[in-house]
């Protein structure tokens, strides 16, 4: 298969999936773009498999690695700056505190995701990706099963009860405008 | 640093997309090499000598 034959099918999926993602919106359906990510990625990288040329070299790496860095630097600035600010401000708007303690700790997964991969290519040879996708894979569950269970857990959020919303715990947000039945 | 792969590369009547395929990188890594934009890694400098005939010590000229 040709690179430009391969970069036309990675860009039909890129648009199928935001169709797919836009649906999910619509039909409140969490699971669908969750699925056409995960067969997209799937079909890409069987498909990136058998393209003949070469797709990127040893300058695309370290180019990448330099880029990489600066742009994981931008982000912690902006985001533990924004935090802050964010927090600061958390009388002004219910979102504001919400908003910071996503930027906060999205940044904080992304320092030890770094911390955690470049801790092992220090140790290991950069071919040695199995065990690396192994350990990266494990700590996305982790981080999924977490989230998981602070959003579905019922802490903090609103509970429907003898038609009434009540608060359990200390929800960040107001009470749902949907009725209570 | 300095380098004689265009000179070279030339003489063998090689292009810059020949050259790209037989040692594995992309067209434009060549391209940069060329214009003395890019220090390549000790495997791909040996590579590019090994396919233009020479030696690392001749290809590359090392600036103090």
């Amino acid at each position: 298969m040709k690179l430009k034959h391969y970069q036309t099918i990675k860009l039909a999926a890129v648009i199928i999936l935001a169709m797919a993602v836009s649906q999910s919106i619509l039909f409140k359906n969490i699971f669908l773009p969750i699925i056409f990510m995960l067969a997209t990625a799937l079909i890409l990288m069987l498909l990136r498999r058998r393209v003949k040329e070469v797709m990127a070299d040893e300058r695309d790496y370290q180019t990448g690695g330099q880029a990489a860095l600066l742009a994981i630097q931008i982000y912690g600035w902006g985001a533990t700056i924004g935090m802050l600010v964010l927090y600061g401000l958390r009388d002004y708007n219910l979102y504001y505190e919400s908003i910071g303690l996503t930027l906060a700790y999205s940044c904080c997964f992304l320092f030890l995701l770094y911390g955690v991969i470049f801790r092992y290519y220090q140790k290991h040879k950069f071919a040695d990706k199995k065990i690396l996708y192994i350990i990266i894979l494990f700590i996305l569950f982790l981080g999924m099963a977490a989230f998981s269970l602070r959003l579905f857990s019922g802490e903090d959020d609103w509970q429907c009860q003898n038609g009434q919303w009540i608060p359990h715990g200390h929800p960040d947000f107001p009470a749902p405008t949907v009725p209570c039945k | 640093m300095h380098n004689h792969i265009k000179e070279l590369r030339i003489k063998l009547n090689i292009t810059q997309d020949q050259l790209a395929q037989r040692v594995n990188v992309r067209r434009e890594t060549i391209v940069f090499l060329e214009q003395g934009k890019y220090n390549p890694s000790l495997k791909l400098a040996y590579l590019v000598a090994k396919e233009l005939g020479t030696s690392l010590d001749k290809l590359f000229l090392f600036e103090d």
